[in-house]
């Protein structure tokens, strides 16, 4: 059978700085064709070319046998062939209604009058498909993330879709919301469709793919087909040497306390909340969506108002009503969306991580000098891959991102780091490297670290101690060494009684 | 690592090499339409290219540039400030009442600087405490600031200034430098600082570009712009004693649309509407162009009310070309 996609050849630079050299990809009738690779490996930038947002230098794609004349290939064009990408960052009207974002390419046609009852029916018709519950009349900016990713998807079948290009399409989704949208896919499979899926967790991408192919800095590395693939040889492909991990030649963890939280309560909680966190400790906080992981984080760093309870740093009792005094005591949060809490995406990495640094200086003036010398240094040793200390943040990947938010906190020096699920839609490699930013961290004296993350096997890999979180109360504290997933998931599910 | 400077500046004025680099930075690209301007204007007309008319456009630009340096910090912090022209007046009057009856100039001065940043300080207030959107508040104490400016001269400009507050506006250094141009270039270079060489300056950068993420550094944000408006009232009684020295008379309908005057400077130099970008030199520019073309109408024998549809076009083109740079 013909190819549906065949992009051959494909190369593209910016500035000078070769991103594609001449990738080879292609994509059958039916099938989930995985693209792995890490942040900068060109995935992005592929996907790019092909929804015609970038021009390619050179190469050739040709679409079930017709070839795409870049030329007059906008994103538009790519749209009315049927290449449609569902993104992570959503493109959705959050004022509008879902009905009206659903219907808002036809609000085009018509003679300038809305027809509301085919506009609802067309609602109902598309949600029907997805077999996934949406109210029509809701605002999108009141939807929670997994909803509004679940539209995204809907929206995008609407458009007699042929090549469909899902990024990271359950980064926000449960577990439920996950198998809900592997049935779609079969579906959309089922149909003829194609699907280029590209994410980061790699377990689930055997799952769902029918191939994977694996891309590392701007070439194709690999195509296998999913069944054969092994897990442990496909991470060697993607980042060409050795994971790092959280817990090689470290320091134990110590007895004293660097942290302790005796009966937290708040409007979030469902019950007190009290634990210890030791020195040289990283503690494991882990829940399904919405169990008050977060809402933790945000009790301990004086985002939210505590209603009870008491703060201990160090044995001294404190008390946290600001982030500015969670700052000064030496507290830091990379929080859950570092795009929207932890980055100024249109300065400097620069600016950016000398930001707490500056935040806790005393004096009015500082020097500029030192700034630079003291990012400099900070760059090169945490290896945040960018074109000098000016360039701006937003042009970052994510996992580099990530890294100058931890650079931020870093040059402050910090004591307590809260992360906020940090790896998420960070490629393997990138994860690895933050995985030694925070060994190197906690190696220091009286450090101890927070891990927040839905992410079960992370979890299991990463923390000494998990704690685990239902909603909005805390239901287990388990040994990494002596539980399952199932265990934690267990307690994750568990209805909380007060 | 990389360590190698990139040719794309995140906020400060700084030119990269070549023609294509020089149009890549707002402010350097408005220096040069600047000077372009001047040239040809010193081709139309021999009065232009003189050494008083020079220094006279930077006496017209005096008043504007000073408001415009206040506004400079307001925009960049993502807020704007449209109570300036009337604060202007308001600051103005109250500094003139005092002054007609103490006859003390150094309390008269110091009476408006006061009252400019006093209604600052409340902006700033009704922005972070009663949390208004800075253009309503700052709307709405437009409307407070002329109309108490009106009440308290009871509509009458206040005559007969001295000479000693009219060396502010009419005096010169050692003959040749006019005051204001002096007090222009001292409020540029401390505002040159304060923005790049102070935390304060970088926190201003920090909350326009994120307020979020700047609140979760442990920066004080409501300080901060509590801070930022009040010298943007500071100094907008500062230019109101400029022009009160210069017209020896200080009148309560005074400053009247100086704010978009100002906040034009501003987005001319490159500053986004959004927040987080900008440059206190690149304002300076701007409103050097915005009084060189006024200059040059006059100059030329152009009907004066040109003026008003000239500034609205140089407004609408420099963001434009801003725009047209940033795509590129």
């Amino acid at each position: 059978m013909d190819k549906l996609l065949s992009m051959t050849g494909i190369t593209k630079a910016f500035f000078g700085v070769s991103v594609l050299k001449g990738v080879d990809f292609d994509l059958n009738h039916g099938e989930v064709h995985v693209l792995l690779g890490e942040n900068g490996a060109g995935k992005s930038t592929l996907m790019k070319i092909l929804s015609g947002a970038y021009q390619l230098d050179a190469g050739a794609v040709v679409l079930d046998g017709q070839p795409i004349d870049f030329a007059t290939f906008t994103p538009k064009a790519a749209d009315d062939r049927g290449i449609v990408t569902v993104y992570q960052n959503f493109h959705l009207i959050p004022h509008l209604s879902v009905a009206e974002n659903l219907s808002l390419a036809s609000f085009t046609h018509g003679r300038g009058f809305i027809h509301w009852k085919q506009v609802y029916a067309h609602a109902n018709t598309v949600l029907q498909k997805i077999d996934f519950a949406i109210d029509p009349k809701a605002k999108v900016r009141d939807l929670p993330v997994s909803q509004k990713q679940m539209l995204e998807i809907a929206i995008a079948l609407s458009k007699n879709a042929k090549v469909l290009i899902m990024d990271e399409p359950t980064a926000a989704l449960s577990r439920k919301e996950t198998e809900t949208l592997f049935k779609t896919i079969a579906d959309i499979k089922a149909r003829g469709i194609g699907i280029i899926y590209i994410s980061h967790k790699l377990e689930e991408v055997k799952l769902i793919g029918d191939r994977i192919t694996v891309l590392r800095d701007g070439l194709t590395v690999a195509t296998v087909a999913a069944r054969d693939a092994d897990l442990q040889q496909i991470i060697g492909l993607m980042i060409g040497k050795e994971l790092s991990r959280v817990h090689e030649n470290r320091a134990s963890v110590s007895d004293e306390e660097l942290l302790r939280v005796d009966g937290l309560q708040n409007r979030h909680f469902a019950a007190p909340i009290s634990f210890a966190l030791h020195k040289r400790e990283v503690l494991g906080i882990t829940g399904l969506v919405g169990s008050g992981k977060t809402e933790l984080a945000h009790a301990i760093f004086g985002v939210d108002r505590l209603d009870a309870g008491a703060l201990s740093l160090a044995g001294r009792l404190v008390r946290i009503d600001s982030p500015r005094k969670a700052v000064a005591l030496g507290i830091g949060y990379l929080p859950e969306d570092r795009d929207a809490d932890g980055l100024c995406l249109n300065l400097g990495v620069k600016e950016n991580v000398s930001l707490v640094y500056l935040a806790k200086l005393k004096s009015l003036l500082f020097s500029v000098a030192q700034e630079k010398r003291t990012v400099a240094g900070l760059v090169d040793s945490i290896g945040i891959k960018a074109a000098g200390i000016a360039q701006q943040v937003k042009y970052l990947s994510g996992g580099n991102k990530q890294k100058v938010v931890f650079g931020k906190w870093l040059s402050a020096r910090c004591n307590l780091l809260i992360l906020d699920e940090p790896t998420i839609g960070i490629d393997i490699g990138a994860r690895g490297e933050i995985y030694g930013l925070i060994r190197q961290f906690i190696a220091g004296e009286d450090r101890a670290v927070i891990f927040i993350s839905s992410d079960m096997a992370e979890i299991l890999e990463v923390a000494d101690r998990i704690l685990v979180m239902a909603g909005g109360a805390l239901v287990a504290e388990l040994d990494p060494k002596h539980t399952t997933k199932q265990e934690i998931m267990q307690y994750s599910l568990r209805a909380v009684t007060v | 690592m990389n360590q190698v400077e990139t040719s794309q500046p995140s906020t400060a004025t700084r030119a990269s090499a070549g023609i294509r680099g020089l149009f890549r930075n707002q402010g350097v690209s408005m220096l040069v339409i600047l000077a372009l301007m001047w040239v040809v204007l010193a081709f139309l007309s021999k009065y232009f290219f003189t050494v008083d008319n020079l220094f006279e456009i930077t006496l017209q630009t005096a008043v504007v540039a000073i408001i415009a340096a206040g506004q400079t910090l307001v925009i960049i912090s993502g807020g704007i400030d449209l109570s300036v022209g009337s604060v202007f007046a308001c600051a103005a009057v109250v500094g003139g009442v005092v002054f007609t009856s103490t006859g003390n100039l150094l309390l008269s001065l110091l009476t408006t600087l006061g009252v400019g940043a006093l209604f600052g300080l409340t902006n700033g207030l009704l922005i972070t405490k009663v949390r208004v959107p800075p253009f309503i508040a700052t709307l709405g104490m437009m409307g407070i600031a002329r109309g108490l400016a009106l009440i308290i001269s009871s509509g009458i400009p206040i005559y007969g200034l001295d000479d000693s507050y009219k060396f502010i506006g009419q005096g010169k250094f050692f003959d040749v430098i006019p005051v204001p141009t002096v007090i222009v270039l001292v409020v540029y270079a401390i505002g040159y600082v304060v923005m790049n060489y102070t935390r304060f300056g970088r926190f201003v950068y920090s909350i326009g570009s994120n307020a979020e993420a700047a609140r979760l550094s442990g920066i004080n944000v409501p300080l901060v712009i509590i801070g930022i408006y009040t010298i943007s009232g500071l100094l907008s009684g500062l230019a109101s004693t400029i022009e009160a020295g210069r017209l020896a008379t200080i009148q309560p309908a005074g400053g009247n649309g100086y704010e978009l005057l100002a906040i034009g400077a501003v987005l001319i130099g490159g500053a986004s509407t959004f927040g987080g970008e900008g440059s206190i030199l690149a304002t300076l520019i701007g409103a050097l162009l915005v009084t060189t073309i006024r200059n040059g109408l006059n100059i030329l024998g152009v009907n004066a009310f040109w003026q008003y549809v000239v500034n609205g076009v140089v407004i609408i083109g420099a963001v434009a070309i801003d725009q047209y740079r940033r795509r590129r």
